[in-house]
């Protein structure tokens, strides 16, 4: 395994959304599916993955229906909604900016001031 | 938002769904992960130690996700009110003590919140009621007065005609007998006499047929009629063919024209409906119509006003200005609803305050039981709280625990307010009530409930503020239940409600001793073995006084060939009853100083007060000879002939056109006419013969007025009334009686409002009286029961049991005695308001005060006793030996 980074707070919704936003999944799925899409650098705590589902399902963000999954047994499925689609644009969009202006920032070499 | 709620909505409504899904969902993401821990070449024992080691307290993520529902906070009121139930539940004394209490309490104020409810907050049943009014008259000056006053004729046409603003209709006050023959058989009915637009202004649409045009609304227009829906069905057999037909009402022939729709109910109220025809002439000439009126689309209540006012000022005749120098008028108008119940309003208002009264007695009462059973608590509380249960924890726990019983009392106390109501409805007499249905609807409910929060707060405040200081060594440690503090407020508790309950009872028996003193006035005559029926002469066939003779005659000659009559008469009014008001007279005296009279006026048959036995104290009684061509003759009462002969004798002086008065009676109680006031008074009565009366006012005389036929018996007479109306049969065969009624009967419907009033005040006090009775017993009850350590070393130390019950009962004693004394200064202030509702007794009335004093004594030391008593059966051994 390689070097794992902790989640910077307020990221792991993002995720959930990036991940659901490619296929319906499962929880479990959505756990495997954030390991995959970072490489494995980022590690999720089990523990809060589940109520960030609920609470981004309360939010109307993704929708949950029953299905069967890979091994034939029942499974939650979560989809992104159009609400969701929307929220995943703006937080990339925002994340995208931030991320510019901070190594921006931190890439400044002494000349440049 | 919208999205959330639902969401929370969905988790709540089946949250047997939710819990079962996020268990399964949760077990498979373990098992999953555990099967690629398998994959990955891990022992199945250890690679499920591992998936629930890195899932984490399974429990605690099921929390965090209803907490992300929104759920939590659910789960822990549900948690703490299925506590606060077991805790009642436990204490079955203690909560139907208090359930019991409230019940009674919110019972009697959701029934009398439904009649305020319905009386003044609810609008009319009309369409747009906001757009509905009345006219108001607001007079300054020394005989002024602010109300809606009636109309006369010239008024009306220049409402009709110069007030753009609005729709104006007029109808007769009330409505009035009238006979219908409808096949063989004559009906009595209520009719009421409307303008054309007075339906349009009820925005009211017949079911079948039109309203009045104004063509019919002419004077010596077409002769129509509008039924009321009950009346088609029941008279006609609810036949559409009836339309356009002609009817025979009132001797006359009369179109139908319309019925109106099932339900819809008039201010009036009446079975039929005639058009009015006003003009200033007949009835007319006097304020005898009420109006009522729609604002027109677009127009404004102020633009309304201003025309009333510039139109009304164009008169010939300003009858507000008359006997009232420099007196200012002004009209405006007020929502119809307003109107209409304003007859009703203060009664209303008082027993609204009477039932808050009610509840704050019983607030005071919950709260002295709550305040023991905290102090009982205290233990428990002081190891909660050494347990390390915050006060806020505990605090939310009681107040939890009140809300709970306010629920439940609330609950049982809307039954109780529907049964209350309906059995006040039963007791209103019919048409009591202007158009309006009394229910209990979704603002009454509202009501209910907030009353039972408010409740649970007034209750629950003082015992909560209390256990603020339970200090944990102490209350470990020592076994003392109660602290002096909580005694101490109980008492002061006890003494509040008695003081309201000193009002209440007080406020009640001074109605009672009106209603007493209204009752047994001096009648005047006798009121015994008489029986009267009231017959509709407002007929074509008796506007002759030919007619009228031949009717008259016939019918009370009749009357005398039955069994066991003693006489006979016919009166266009009775005692009790309102009568007629005369007001252009004069007096025309030897001295010539022509004094004006308004006085009633009541023509009658010769034997008139010989039926009644009313006394002539003076001069000569009526006889057969009074003719309408012989001498005309009045007979005066006592209060006429002291009111303007002053003690000197009137006999033989001349009154109006040339009447001589020719007798004096005796003062009958009458229903006030000339000043409204008392519900009975002695007014000025002038008695004339019906063969005297002014032959062309008799046909608007008896549209107001049916006159009564009475007849004395010396005994019962089996099948009496069966025999008057055979009797009256033998002389028009289609002349039905109204109905029959005693004297009592006459006097009872008088005096309805009182009864009324008596009634339900009364039921308040009764309930005040019960409520502070049980608060006194729990009082001392609770006394004895925490000083059963205290009596039982004092009785072995030599107190004898007479001794301890003197003082245990002694605090009670004290507080019923303060309440007692607050409740009379209390009273020398509230009382003052009932001065407007009281006959023949003074706010200040020792014998109510005594006797409010002497119940509410009694009621106490019986409360106070019982318990006390307990007291004797108190082993001082065995309370030593649990030492």
């Amino acid at each position: 395994m390689g070097k794992t980074a902790d989640l910077l707070p307020g990221t792991l919704d993002m995720l959930i959304l990036k991940a659901v936003s490619l296929k319906p999944l499962h929880g479990y799925g959505v756990l495997l599916r954030i390991r995959q899409i970072s490489r494995a650098a980022l590690e999720i705590p089990q523990g809060s993955l589940y109520p960030a589902l609920y609470r981004l399902e309360h939010q109307g963000l993704i929708a949950a229906d029953w299905g069967q999954s890979d091994n034939n047994r029942r499974a939650k499925y979560y989809t992104l909604t159009t609400a969701g689609q929307r929220r995943l644009r703006e937080e990339t969009a925002g994340w995208n900016r931030l991320v510019s202006a901070i190594s921006a920032a931190l890439n400044t070499t002494s000349e440049e001031v | 938002m919208l999205a959330r709620l639902r969401s929370l909505f969905r988790a709540l409504a089946s949250r047997r769904d939710f819990e079962a899904g996020m268990t399964e969902e949760l077990r498979f993401h373990i098992e999953q992960y555990t099967e690629d821990l398998v994959r990955s070449g891990i022992s199945l024992e250890e690679a499920r130690r591992r998936a629930r080691l890195e899932f984490g307290g399974i429990d605690n993520v099921k929390g965090d996700c209803r907490e992300a529902r929104g759920l939590l906070i659910f789960d822990e009121l549900g948690r703490e009110f299925h506590y606060a139930a077991r805790q009642l539940w436990c204490n079955p004394g203690f909560t139907v003590t208090v359930a019991l209490t409230l019940a009674l309490s919110i019972g009697a104020n959701t029934a009398i919140f439904s009649m305020v409810n319905a009386l003044l907050l609810k609008n009319l049943p009309y369409a747009h009621p906001e757009r509905m009014g009345a006219i108001y008259t607001r007079v300054t000056g020394p005989r002024g007065y602010d109300e809606r006053h009636n109309l006369a004729g010239e008024q009306w046409e220049l409402l009709r005609d110069n007030v753009p603003a609005l729709i104006s209709a007029v109808s007769t006050r009330g409505t009035s007998g009238v006979n219908l023959q409808a096949g063989s058989q004559a009906q009595y009915l209520h009719a009421a006499r409307i303008s054309a637009h007075y339906l349009d202004v009820l925005a009211l649409q017949p079911t079948l047929g039109r309203n009045f045009s104004e063509d019919e609304d002419r004077p010596h227009g077409p002769k129509t009629a509008i039924l009321s829906y009950s009346l088609w069905r029941n008279a006609f057999g609810s036949n559409p063919a009836v339309l356009g037909q002609s009817i025979l009402l009132k001797g006359e022939p009369y179109t139908v024209i319309g019925v109106l729709p099932e339900g819809a109910a008039t201010p009036l109220n009446a079975d039929l409906y005639t058009a009015l025809q006003a003009s200033r002439e007949g009835e007319g000439t006097g304020t005898n119509f009420e109006a009522s009126v729609r604002l027109r689309a677009g127009a404004t209540w102020q633009e309304a006003d201003a025309e009333i006012s510039r139109a009304w000022s164009l008169r010939t005749d300003r009858y507000e200005l008359k006997d009232n120098p420099g007196a200012q008028v002004k009209y405006y108008c007020v929502p119809l609803q307003k109107a209409e119940t304003a007859r009703l309003r203060p009664q209303v208002l008082t027993l609204m305050l009477a039932a808050g009264l009610i509840l704050l007695i019983a607030c005071a009462n919950l709260a002295g039981l709550t305040l023991v059973r905290m102090m009982r608590r205290t233990p428990e509380v002081a190891t909660r709280l050494a347990l390390g249960a915050s006060r806020w924890q505990i605090q939310k726990q009681f107040w939890i625990e009140n809300l709970l019983l306010a629920l439940v009392g609330g609950a049982v106390g809307t039954g109780v307010g529907f049964v209350a109501l309906r059995s006040l409805l039963l007791l209103l007499p019919e048409h009591f009530l202007p158009a309006v249905r009394v229910s209990l609807d979704g603002r009454v409910l509202a009501f209910t409930l907030a009353v039972s929060l408010l409740t649970s707060i007034l209750f629950g405040m003082l015992p909560a503020l209390a256990t603020r200081q339970v200090d944990l060594r102490s209350s470990m440690s020592s076994r003392a239940i109660a602290g002096s503090g909580g005694q101490r407020l109980r008492e002061a508790l006890i003494t509040g409600e008695i003081a309201l309950t000193v009002v209440l009872l007080a406020a009640s028996g001074l109605l009672v001793r009106t209603l007493i003193h209204l009752e047994t006035l001096p009648p005047g005559f006798n009121p015994n073995g008489v029986m009267a029926g009231k017959a509709s002469l407002d007929d074509a066939r008796f506007h002759s006084p030919a007619a009228l003779r031949k009717l008259m005659d016939e019918s009370t000659a009749a009357m005398r060939q039955i069994p066991g009559v003693q006489n006979v008469a016919v009166g266009l009014s009775l005692p009790y009853e309102r009568s007629l008001i005369n007001g252009g007279l004069t007096i025309s005296d030897s001295t010539g100083t022509g004094q004006q009279v308004e006085t009633d006026e009541i023509y009658v048959t010769p034997g008139y007060f010989e039926a009644l036995q009313i006394p002539v104290l003076m001069g000569r009684s009526f006889t057969e000879r009074d003719g309408p061509d012989a001498q005309h003759v009045a007979i005066i009462n006592q209060t006429f002939a002291r009111k303007f002969f002053h003690g000197a004798n009137p006999i033989g002086h001349y009154v109006g056109r040339n009447i001589l008065i020719v007798g004096v009676v005796k003062d009958v109680p009458v229903a006030p006419g000339v000043d409204p006031g008392a519900p009975l008074t002695g007014e000025q009565s002038m008695y004339i013969p019906y063969t005297q009366a002014d032959a062309s006012s008799l046909p608007l005389l008896h549209g107001w007025f049916q006159p009564s036929w009475i007849v004395r018996t010396d005994g019962p007479v089996a099948g009496l009334t069966a025999q008057m109306q055979r009797a009256l049969a033998s002389a028009d065969p289609n002349l039905p009686f109204s109905g029959f009624y005693s004297m009592r009967d006459l006097l009872a419907k008088t005096l309805t409002m009182q009864r009324v009033e008596v009634a339900l005040l009364g039921a308040m006090a009764a309930l005040a009286l019960l409520l502070s009775a049980v608060g006194i017993f729990a009082l001392v009850a609770n006394i004895v029961a925490q000083s059963t350590r205290e009596i039982g070393i004092r009785m072995a130390l030599g107190s004898t049991v007479r001794q301890m019950m003197i003082h245990i009962a002694r605090t009670g004693v004290g507080a019923s005695a303060l309440g007692l004394v607050l409740g009379l200064i209390l009273c020398a202030g509230a009382l003052r308001a009932m001065r407007s509702v009281l006959y023949g007794v003074g706010v200040y009335d020792a014998l109510t005060i005594l006797v409010v004093l002497l119940t509410l004594s009694a009621a106490a030391l019986l409360a106070i006793t019982l318990p006390t008593l307990k007291v004797a059966r108190i082993d001082p051994a065995r309370t030593l030996r649990e030492e």
